[in-house]
């Protein structure tokens, strides 16, 4: 708590970058839990994924060292590959139910 | 007036995130999410690395998004009604509320995942635009040398992946029935 504090008394302007990160990850989450449109859960994965991006840069830059940013790089192809293949799934989905709701999708429910 | 103009980008990526998860239609949530991603390549361009910015511009706007809007037109999906629509005041502020605290528990994870090298987010060394690090030679450099296993994997990676998505996506053919 103490430490908190005295985090905000020193408050240099680009410590906000990580709230803005901590809060795009929340968002991100909370928007994966809420909505059952599948397609709209597949872009708030891309939402938490541009906040870790955000974060390795940010820790690339201030160390001075590229590592983060390759890393960030990779982050973004593999991106890119999870999307393709989840909506491929996504659309094998919709030729067999005519929809894309995840409340219909409950066969492995217990 | 950096500084002011960092906040404003941030709360631009933070409001258009916001209407990624509430929006009535997977097209609005797209166009969300491309305003976000622009905001997300403007605050790589404040921190200092333009070839991540291009390449945030080009791949997920450009590509991921463009795959997304195809989809949805390809489905043809409908409106439905926004997460929003049958909810108290009371209870949009307290979830608010809930995911601003998860959003201090995340932060608490970044924070003790630099523990062991340097005492947190408190103790990092200032941030340095014009250092250089994410300059495209210094990328380049790195990535065609250091890391040049991880991109050739990276290629083959994406050569599976490529066949894998015909496989799944492709039309299913029915085979006539034998005898009829």
């Amino acid at each position: 708590m103490a430490s908190l504090i005295n985090h905000f008394q020193s408050f240099q302007l680009l410590h906000w970058l990580h709230y803005v990160i901590a809060v795009l990850f929340a968002l991100g989450l909370v928007g994966l839990l809420i909505r059952r449109n599948a397609i709209i859960v597949l872009m708030c994965i891309e939402l938490m994924l541009n906040a870790s991006n955000l974060f390795l840069v940010e820790l690339s830059i201030r160390d001075g060292s590229t590592d983060g940013i390759i890393f960030a790089i990779f982050i973004l192809t593999v991106a890119a590959a999870e999307v393709g293949v989840g909506l491929g799934i996504i659309l094998n989905l919709y030729r067999l139910k005519k929809t894309v709701n995840l409340d219909i999708f409950n066969l492995l429910q217990g | 007036m950096k500084e002011i103009f960092f906040i404003l980008v941030s709360l631009f990526v933070l409001g258009c995130a916001m209407g990624v998860i509430v929006s009535r239609s997977p097209i609005y949530s797209a166009f969300n999410l491309i305003l976000s991603f622009f905001g997300v390549a403007v605050i790589f361009l404040l921190l200092g690395s333009p070839f991540l910015a291009a390449i945030q511009v080009l791949i997920y706007t450009g590509a991921i998004v463009v795959l997304f809007v195809f989809v949805v037109m390809l489905l043809n999906l409908s409106h439905t009604s926004s997460p929003l629509s049958g909810q108290s005041a009371l209870s949009i502020f307290f979830s608010t509320v809930a995911v601003w605290f998860f959003s201090l528990i995340v932060l608490k994870v970044m924070n003790s995942i630099l523990l062991p090298m340097s005492q947190g987010l408190t103790s990092l060394a200032p941030v340095n635009p014009e250092g250089g690090a994410g300059e495209i030679q210094k990328i380049s450099l790195a990535l065609f040398g250091e890391y040049l296993w991880p991109f050739e994997i990276l290629s083959l990676f994406l050569l599976v992946l490529i066949v894998g998505i015909y496989a799944l996506a492709r039309p299913h053919t029915v085979w006539p029935k034998k005898g009829s």
